[in-house]
């Protein structure tokens, strides 16, 4: 094991040693310089004894700390060896070892050297990466060569399960994927997934990951889908998508997505109302999704302080053909938390705002498409949901908003049937919810140590149709006054993966038709 | 009346001059014709693989094609629509008259549409069906349909020109008999319209309109006069002429939907408050509390084992 210091040592005094680090961090060597020493008078000394080179080498290690510590020791890295990988190209490790190349300071190429191993573990290809130092040529002092040791994975195929929250569709779904890895060696990942949801959702998927592609930016996600939703219960209809997504940017606040697929909609009860049952067929859906993102709080389960704020907008009719699926639909989402420093109290408020129309020749006399409507309602906490108006506490699953009544049937064995048929919720094409929550801690020591803590807060919302010459009859005024409300207080448990509330609702107004209740719910969020 | 209030028959997309293209939602177009029903039409466009359509409506209630013996069956019984079968429904010609409609008429009809062309966009029924659906979603739908088609007569490759022949074979055969039976008359019983003449027309109309010259099909019928008389007569009569008593035509506004307006997200009137039976509302509070049992059993098991690991990262933490 050698360290770059230890060969321009042989020229000074200052013999430095690096300090023992984790197997996780970069290994550095260090030689004894006293090799030489023994060779010119070999006769003269006996051999150190393993307690002296033990003594000699914490104090070179002692004393690189203590310059590390003290001083910016300068550095330049000569080489980059990369060992161990027979399947995975050199350049797919290279690209990921950036920094490495333009550290000037011992303490930098550390910093780099640590980077770069978290970034090639997250490849999730290898079983162990390490880094090393090794001085550089004798006849270029100061420098050192990087050696990267990796072990590629002995098992390319693993399985994964888990339960994942989709506040799109204010359901749950619990996804099992079988995983291949680093099949063409460019850190590739192949993964088949299965999931399975609430409203009976179902997905079966195939994807691949390519963290680098040459030339391009960001990692390549592209998956094949057949996904169908039952949407039977809420809108009389069953929803199912056969295509594919192609993630053309991925970023920390920004992600394109490129969805080609063929929609279908179906009512296999044939009960569903007017409005559903004209929509029921097949589309084509050619779409781009751009989200922008920017969360700055300081937790997504607990905010106490800080902001966050969310656009996306959803360009379907992508394609030629003017008869495929073609709508607008921008959504907005804005949150603050503000802390009031005692009993970690903080007041978080949101506001969220949802348009879609169509588009293209007679756009006035279409309809926006069923599944890319607002939907509000469900069991998921506003407060860590961050997605566009999907939910109102105290509010089912699609619970408010426009509806039809269903089907009625004029056979007279259902006459005598008392039960009534029936509404179908529509959706709207403009949706804005918005709540204010008031979180504190409670007096119990062991709630607070647990990050158990109480809430109260009040919730708004309404969803109105405005496609089909129904703007004409939409007016500010008469949106607002239609505003459902509720309000409620309750305990929140913050777990590592998701926010459990025990809630009471108490709604102040809702209309006739709203699936809306007070009383006692528990409710399951994971931040998104 | 409310615009809910209207007889409402959607069907298929009009062409070749037709209301619908379709001859199921032509024979129900028809029906009601000769029924003298007011109504208004609406088209369905965007589910050519449907057996719902064409369906009726009118308020809130609705008879789909694929119920209880089709649109015209559940319009008889369900929303009062006059029997024009009455009396000659139980002749014993009216059932092979009728299958002989539906079964080697029809078939030959749906054999000429997807299978007799070269080529999806070459057949009419490109126009009448996938028109309105973006190529890819068309095509497919098309071959399904002709897959289907040829599973159904059990068509080969090396039997295809045999089972051609035979299927023209009979239409042909039914052409004649129906041409004997009609003779002079201007209906095919009774001299007075039926649901069995609305179905002939249907099929006549969309042979003699639809198909182009190069049809196999559209010369057998050519062969009959009195036939073709009959369907020219109908066309005059029922369709060419001023639409009454119809409350209104429309025409498709889009791809996917009607051109009407859906109705109001508020429709109060139509609610029907009857008392639920105690014990289904007994069911539900079962239901519901079970439900909340359940759920109260997971939370307590997921947050016993979240605070138990976390009390456990907390003593190894002491111990380092």
């Amino acid at each position: 094991m050698t360290h770059p210091l230890n060969h321009n040592a042989a020229q000074n005094d200052d013999v430095v040693h690096p300090e023992p680090e984790d197997d996780e961090q970069e290994d550095e060597d260090a030689e004894e310089e006293n090799d030489d020493d023994d060779d010119v008078l070999p006769n003269l000394r006996a051999p150190p004894s393993p307690a002296s080179k033990l003594q000699q080498q914490r104090f070179k290690v002692e004393t690189l700390a203590r310059r590390l510590s003290s001083e910016m020791v300068p550095i330049r890295v000569h080489d980059i060896v990369v060992n161990g990988n027979t399947k995975t190209k050199d350049w797919v490790i290279e690209a990921e070892l950036k920094g490495i190349e333009t550290a000037t300071t011992m303490q930098d190429l550390m910093r780099a050297c640590e980077a770069a191993i978290a970034r090639l573990q997250a490849l999730e290809i290898f079983d162990s990466c390490k880094v090393r130092l090794e001085p550089g040529p004798k006849e270029l002092p100061n420098t050192a060569n990087v050696v990267v040791d990796v072990v590629e994975a002995n098992n390319t195929v693993s399985g994964e399960c888990g339960v994942y929250t989709k506040p799109s569709t204010s359901s749950w779904t619990l996804e099992c994927a079988l995983k291949y890895k680093n099949l063409f060696g460019y850190g590739d990942i192949w993964d088949t997934s299965l999931a399975y949801g609430g409203s009976q959702a179902t997905e079966l998927s195939l994807g691949v990951y390519a963290p680098l592609i040459k030339r391009l930016l960001t990692p390549i996600v592209a998956r094949i889908m057949l996904v169908s939703q039952d949407w039977q219960e809420f809108s009389s209809y069953k929803e199912q998508l056969l295509g594919a997504s192609l993630g053309l940017i991925s970023t920390k606040h920004h992600d394109l997505v490129y969805t080609l697929g063929w929609r279908t909609l179906t009512d296999p009860s044939q009960t569903s109302s007017r409005s559903i049952r004209r929509q029921l067929g097949h589309g084509l859906l050619s779409s781009l999704k751009y989200i922008f993102k920017m969360d700055r709080r300081n937790s997504p389960i607990r905010p106490t302080r800080g902001y966050a704020f969310l656009s996306t907008t959803h360009l379907g009719g992508l394609s030629p053909d003017h008869r495929s699926l073609r709508f607008l639909r921008q959504e907005f989402d804005v949150r603050l938390a503000v802390p009031f420093g005692f009993y970690n109290t903080a007041l978080n408020l949101g506001i969220s705002a949802g348009a879609v129309f169509p588009w293209g020749q007679g756009f006035m006399n279409k309809t926006s498409p069923l599944p890319e409507r607002f939907y509000l309602g469900g069991d998921f906490s506003p407060v860590c949901t961050l997605g566009g108006p999907t939910t109102l506490w105290g509010f089912k699953t699609r619970g408010l908003g426009p509806t039809e009544p269903r089907r009625q049937s004029r056979n007279r064995d259902d006459d005598n049937n008392g039960d009534s048929p029936g509404w179908d919720f529509i959706g709207g094409d403009l949706a804005v919810t918005a709540f204010a929550d008031l979180s504190f801690d409670l007096p119990i020591k062991w709630l607070r140590e647990h990050g158990i803590h109480g809430h109260v807060f009040a919730g708004s919302g309404n969803a109105a149709k405005l496609t089909q010459h129904e703007y004409k009859h939409f007016s500010p005024r008469k949106f607002l006054e239609s505003f459902r409300t509720s309000v409620g207080c309750g305990i929140v448990i913050p777990t590592r993966l998701f926010r459990l509330e025990g809630n009471y609702f108490h709604i102040l107004r809702k209309d006739e038709h709203d699936r809306g209740k007070t009383g006692f719910r528990f409710s399951f969020s994971a931040p998104s | 009346m409310a615009e809910n209030e209207i007889n409402t028959l959607v069907v298929r997309k009009p062409c070749f001059g037709l209301p619908t293209g379709c001859t199921q939602c032509l024979s129900a177009y028809l029906y009601l014709k000769f029924a003298q029903l007011p109504f208004q039409l609406d088209f369905h466009l965007n589910y050519p693989d449907s057996d719902q359509i064409p369906y009726f409506e009118v308020g809130d209630y609705v008879a789909y094609n694929n119920e209880k013996g089709g649109v015209t069956e559940c319009l008889k019984r369900d929303f009062g629509v006059v029997d024009l079968d009455i009396g000659i429904s139980s002749l014993p010609d009216w059932i092979s008259t009728k299958a002989m409609l539906t079964t080697w008429l029809a078939d030959a009809l749906a054999y000429e549409l997807w299978v007799g062309f070269e080529g999806y966009s070459s057949s009419p029924a490109y126009t009448i069906y996938y028109s309105d659906l973006p190529w890819p979603l068309g095509k497919v739908l098309f071959w399904r349909k002709a897959r289907w088609i040829k599973q159904k007569h059990g068509i080969t490759n090396e039997n295809a020109e045999l089972k051609k022949e035979e299927i023209y074979r009979r239409a042909s055969s039914a052409y004649g008999a129906l041409s004997t039976w009609l003779g002079e008359q201007s209906y095919l019983f009774e001299n007075r319209p039926s649901s069995l003449d609305a179905t002939f027309l249907a099929h006549g109309l969309v042979v003699l309109q639809a198909l182009p010259e190069s049809s196999v099909l559209q010369p057998k019928l050519l062969e009959h006069g009195n036939l073709v008389r009959y369907v020219q007569q109908c066309k005059t009569e029922l369709i060419d002429a001023s639409p009454t008593p119809t409350y209104a035509w429309h025409t498709a506004g889009s791809s996917s939907t009607s051109s009407r307006s859906t109705s109001s997200s508020k429709t109060k009137t139509k609610t029907k408050s009857k008392p639920k039976r105690e014990k289904t509302e007994e069911e539900k509070t079962f239901k519901r509390r079970s439900k909340y049992f359940v759920a109260a059993q997971l939370v307590a098991v997921v947050v016993f084992i979240t605070i138990m690991t976390s009390f456990d990262d907390a003593e190894v933490g002491l111990d380092e």
